[in-house]
């Protein structure tokens, strides 16, 4: 048990450290890049002097570590500042519900490729170069080939504007919430799954075939069980192992995915909160958004790495050594 | 090399996948001279005219320009910035992951954590981050802040393979006949790690592309009029029911290119790895 | 036991599937609900608003004076009427029965603070310069405003239906809740608001024309994609869409006979040049790239429009539906004459300049890549540098050789001119300052009759086609609605009027 929770412990440590070496590196991106705030609130046609006193009043003269450690402090202690592009307005209220928006259709997208990747990965692995296997294997090309935002498009011609199935609504009618409003984001969500289908039903599929070809399997077979009991018992629990860690790895590009398919779909999410504020140069709005993106990214990757050891015995019993 | 071309007579997908490769190499480099029309022209009064009409084989888009052209055009950019970025993570990864892996000790932890700190932002929103502040992309800005997102991933290849030679027979004796760190990473070990480099490198190749065509869609890519496939797709969305074709082809532009330089990756891992 | 599991998770994508098409709740409401789907708004505190997301603010604030939309005459709104002398003094005379949303009451001090408001240094006021000739004001009572003005301006009125005179309350603190909170006199209450999402706006019903709002409710949504935004017009979800392309509009008019579309006014486009440094100091290149362009390319190809059907080519900032309009002959283009120019002007093998604009604008992208390509033919190698609309204003616009910027129309052109095509004018992109211009530009402001001022103005447009600095594109700017919404009215003021519009 004590190696079990030091294991965790050591990854969420590590994973605290990441995280406030990678607070400060985005801070110092964010601020040191050029394009001045203030400049962009007065405009063009404002004196030197009324610049220099917005940048004054914002704290913006203060020196950079001084600044990092106020904001790092709002930080910890909740406070994610106030927008500087738009006044008197609190990070907080805007982000959180757009956190939640993003989660929703992350785990909407994630609910819905995981099991049809792993299915037809699995499908396409016993049923090797036969037909089936030939088709989910080109579907699953296919649709890997396809950045989120082309599968968007093409989703969005299709279902929203051909067929009429779902029409293209990117917004929760006032006084509600998402969650009553799910129909928004299966569109998006489908997407996404696109290309997380190619992959990760790829990966599936190779690592069913080595495990079909592996010799206990065949000694198995041989044996004289029948064949869907030896893949349900025997190669299943092999074969999908593999994919947790490719799901893991492809986090990055679900994450990247998300901001693409909620700027096509104008979603409510954490994407296009980020992409409007890069737009207006809101500086710490786009570090918070940054920071949390960063903090559940990592968290998932982590989430991954100990669901696989949890289920991988060599990990467990070997205590983390890799 | 022998073994390459074997394998390759016996898998007609592969064959298919570099031919289609090679044909897109073929079409960057001379395409352009012999188009019609160029990339910019405005042909006013065919707008959005399906293809074969006036001499536009591909049709047009919403301001009337060739859409054949812009696509060979595109293909220049993207294939440049694809392949700079790809030679570009891989060279800097053999650096990067070469060091640690051989020096080891506490070299090796820094790296390790510094990959950990990079790989911790989601690579799409780091460019985007970046790329957008900086407000103006250049091939060699897209090129140089892709390739930094790709380091952990070529790396770890880099330094994986890295450690698996370090401790053969071959590296020792080097030691003992005095030569250089850099002689024995670069001229001893290199060499034979280089299989698994390259088949990270396609990788990367691919990955490259949809980067880019995400990137261009997200607003960041090239300066118009340079035709970048990703904001051809999102600039024609709103003509994409009068004129489909104009969201079509780039799409299958992209679609092709990422498609077959994935099954010559998969070939490739094949081939290298498996001898 | 791997088999159930593989079950469960297939029962489980399944009913995902289902519940989440479970489908649109359907509210029956037995109020009339106007519902809006336009961009997503900028800045929003008017003085800094710049222009984006009309509905929302045009609801909630009012002005002194609106603008009839169909004959463009000045009626009383918060002012009940106004005089003046010769153009300096200004007299308001002011309701009395008006309160704030917050329940305090109208007065002249509002009226003084909203103007007073304008010279703020630390707000970047948009309206600085306009107000700048404003030497003083007085408020004898509580329900009369006194404006001396430095130099007679016959036309000032004019200036209180500028989008961004929205009279504020001089109690409200406007800098840390206007962002918010926005508060107003408007007939419209803001009920609730996510930044960005969406906003509720109920009938205000203190509001002081009885009469008005016709409908009881406001529901805007600000949609970043329009795409989305036609296909909630086009399910129902929203009433009103307003600035669609003509791409879009046109494929709403094939598609979709429940959809109207309507164009209440037009916005301007100004290509300018920089006349203090070169190449365009010159005149000659001036000229030569005006004789590259070709107006009917330009409509189409920006617009998908006939020239003269709705979009417009001019090279002088004062539009075509003005009263001082003066109609000259297109220029014919003449690429030849175009690289006669530049080699007279000492560019023998043609001339590179880089041209910025916003590339998330309106027309932007169109419009420049076309000037691009038609440049080319005249012996120009423009470069295109475009950058989203905040950033682009912020760091671009004023200091740079050629340049595309979106200007409204101004009830009134010779706000314009002073703050354009004048020496020292806040927002004068070709940085022109030639003496004969800018007295003609200051007895065009100071000239109390009518037929003399234009014949001044006739004089001015003579000017801009000889040697300006400009060429104005002018574009249409299409709303499109359900037919359930009548009485839909807009005047060039850009400003909606939501209070009288009525849902069938």
């Amino acid at each position: 048990m004590s190696r079990i929770v030091i294991f965790i412990f050591s990854k969420l440590g590590s994973l605290l450290a990441t995280l406030v070496i990678m607070s400060f590196i985005i801070f110092m991106l964010v601020e040191l890049m050029p394009g001045d705030v203030a400049q962009m609130i007065l405009g063009q046609s404002a004196t030197e002097e009324a610049v220099s006193a917005l940048r004054e009043a914002r704290g913006l003269n203060e020196p950079i570590l001084k600044r990092y450690a106020l904001w790092i402090k709002g930080v910890v202690f909740g406070d994610l500042g106030e927008s500087i592009y738009m006044q008197g307005v609190a990070i907080n209220s805007i982000l959180w519900r757009r956190v939640g928006h993003s989660l929703i259709l992350a785990l909407t997208a994630f609910l819905m490729f995981v099991p049809l990747s792993l299915f037809f990965g699995v499908l396409a692995g016993v049923k090797e170069h036969k037909l089936s296997d030939s088709i989910i294997s080109f579907f699953g090309l296919a649709t890997m080939a396809l950045p989120e935002f082309v599968s968007g498009v093409f989703l969005i011609s299709i279902f929203a504007l051909k067929l009429k199935w779902f029409p293209i609504v990117s917004v929760i009618p006032i006084g509600e919430s998402l969650l009553s409003n799910l129909n928004i984001v299966l569109l998006p969500a489908f997407s996404i799954t696109f290309v997380m289908f190619g992959y990760v039903s790829r990966m599936q599929r190779s690592s069913m075939i080595q495990v079909m070809h592996s010799d206990y399997i065949r000694a198995a077979t041989l044996k004289g069980m029948p064949r869907s009991y030896v893949i349900f018992r025997h190669a299943l629990k092999n074969a999908l192992l593999p994919s947790i860690t490719i799901i893991g790895m492809n986090m990055g590009w679900l994450f990247g995915g998300l901001v693409v398919v909620e700027t096509l779909f104008g979603f409510p999410g954490m994407g296009t909160l980020l992409m409007s504020a890069i737009k207006t140069r809101d500086v710490p709005l786009i570090e918070a958004c940054v920071l949390l993106i960063t903090v559940i990214f990592s968290l998932s990757t982590v989430a991954t790495d100990l669901l696989y050891s949890a289920l991988n015995p060599k990990i467990r019993l070997t205590g983390g050594q890799r | 090399m022998n073994t390459f071309f074997y394998q390759l007579k016996r898998s007609p997908l592969a064959i298919l996948g570099i031919l289609i490769i090679f044909i897109w190499i073929l079409i960057a480099i001379f395409g352009p001279s012999l188009m019609y029309y160029t990339h910019t022209h405005i042909d006013s009064e065919h707008q959005m005219v399906k293809p074969g009409v006036n001499r536009h084989l591909l049709g047009t888009d919403a301001l009337g320009r060739d859409l054949l052209s812009r696509i060979v055009y595109g293909s220049r950019s993207i294939l440049t910035v694809a392949l700079l970025t790809s030679i570009v993570s891989t060279f800097l990864g053999i650096i990067f992951g070469f060091t640690a892996g051989y020096f080891g000790g506490r070299l090796d932890s820094l790296f390790l954590q510094t990959m950990n700190i990079l790989m911790a932002i989601p690579p799409l929103v780091l460019s985007m981050v970046v790329l957008g502040i900086l407000g103006d992309s250049t091939i060699f800005s897209l090129t140089l802040i892709v390739s930094i997102t790709f380091i952990p991933a070529t790396a770890r290849v880099s330094r994986g393979v890295l450690l698996t030679e370090k401790n053969q027979e071959y590296v020792s004796a080097a030691h003992i006949r005095g030569e250089s760190h850099l002689y024995v990473m670069f001229i001893e070990i290199l060499p034979n790690t280089i299989g698994p480099i390259i088949v990270e490198a396609t990788a990367r190749f691919a990955y490259s592309i949809m980067m880019v065509a995400s990137l261009g869609f997200l607003g960041v890519g090239l300066q118009p009029p340079t035709p970048d496939w990703g904001m051809m797709v999102i600039e024609n969305k709103e003509i994409m029911t009068q004129a489909p074709w104009a969201i079509l082809f780039p799409a299958l532009a992209i679609a092709s290119l990422v498609i077959a330089i994935s099954i010559f990756s998969d070939f490739v891992s094949k081939v290298l790895i498996h001898e | 036991m791997k088999r159930s599991i593989l079950m469960i998770f297939l029962i489980l994508f399944l009913s995902v599937t289902f519940i989440f098409a479970g489908g649109a709740k359907e509210k029956v409401k037995a109020e009339k609900v106007i519902r809006v789907a336009e961009q997503v708004p900028g800045l929003i505190t008017p003085g800094v608003w710049d222009g984006q997301a009309f509905s929302f603010n045009s609801s909630i604030y009012e002005f002194l004076v609106e603008m009839d939309s169909d004959t463009s005459e000045l009626k009383p709104l918060l002012a009940t009427d106004w005089q003046t002398d010769d153009g300096s003094t200004w007299t308001f005379h002011l309701r009395d029965d008006v309160r704030f949303h917050d329940g305090s009451p109208f007065t002249a001090a509002d009226v003084k603070f909203t103007i007073e408001r304008t010279q703020d240094e630390s707000i970047g006021h948009l309206k600085k310069q306009d107000f700048a000739i404003v030497e003083s004001i007085e408020t004898p009572d509580d329900y009369t405003v006194v404006l001396h003005l430095r130099e007679p301006r016959p036309t000032f009125i004019y200036q209180m239906t500028d989008y961004n005179m929205a009279i504020l309350s001089s109690q409200y603190d406007y800098q840390r809740y206007g962002e918010s909170q926005p508060m107003g006199t408007g007939p419209f209450v803001l009920r609730q608001y996510i930044p960005k999402e969406a906003a509720q706006l109920d009938k205000n019903p203190n509001y002081w024309d009885s009469r008005y709002p016709i409908v009881d409710a406001l529901i805007i949504y600000f949609v970043p994609d329009i795409e989305a935004s036609i296909s909630m017009l086009e399910s129902g979800s929203v009433d009103i869409v307003p600035f669609v392309s003509q791409v879009i509009g046109k494929r709403l008019k094939e598609s979709n006979p429940e959809i109207e579309l309507i164009s209440p006014y037009q916005e301007m486009r100004f290509i300018s040049m920089r006349v203090d440094e070169k190449p365009f100091n010159d005149n000659r290149v001036r000229l030569a790239l005006k004789y590259a362009m070709d107006p009917y390319i330009i409509a189409r190809s920006v617009a998908q429009m006939e020239l003269g059907d709705g979009i417009y080519y001019n090279e002088s900032p004062i539009m075509n539906i003005l009263p001082e309009y003066k109609a000259l002959p297109l220029r014919e283009r003449d690429t030849a004459k175009a690289k006669q120019l530049l080699k007279e002007a000492g560019y023998p093998n043609g001339l590179s300049v880089d041209l910025y604009y916003a590339s998330d604008h309106p027309f932007g992208k169109e419009l420049s890549q076309t000037i691009q390509e038609l440049a080319l033919e005249g012996g120009f190698k423009i470069n295109l540098k475009g950058y989203t609309r905040d950033v682009y204003l912020a760091q671009y616009w004023l200091n740079v050789p050629l340049s595309i910027t979106g200007w409204a129309g101004r009830p009134d052109p010779s706000m314009l001119l002073q703050l354009a095509f004048k020496g020292g004018g806040s927002w004068n992109e070709s940085h022109i300052d030639e003496p004969q211009l800018n007295a003609l530009i200051d007895k065009i402001s100071m000239e109390p009759d009518d037929a003399v001022r234009l014949k001044l103005y006739h004089d001015l447009q003579d000017y801009f086609y000889a040697e300006g600095s400009l060429i104005d594109v002018q574009v249409p700017l299409l709303i499109a609605t359900s037919k359930a919404v009548v009485n839909y009215r807009h005047p060039l003021t850009q400003i909606p009027q939501y209070k009288y519009f009525d849902l069938k």
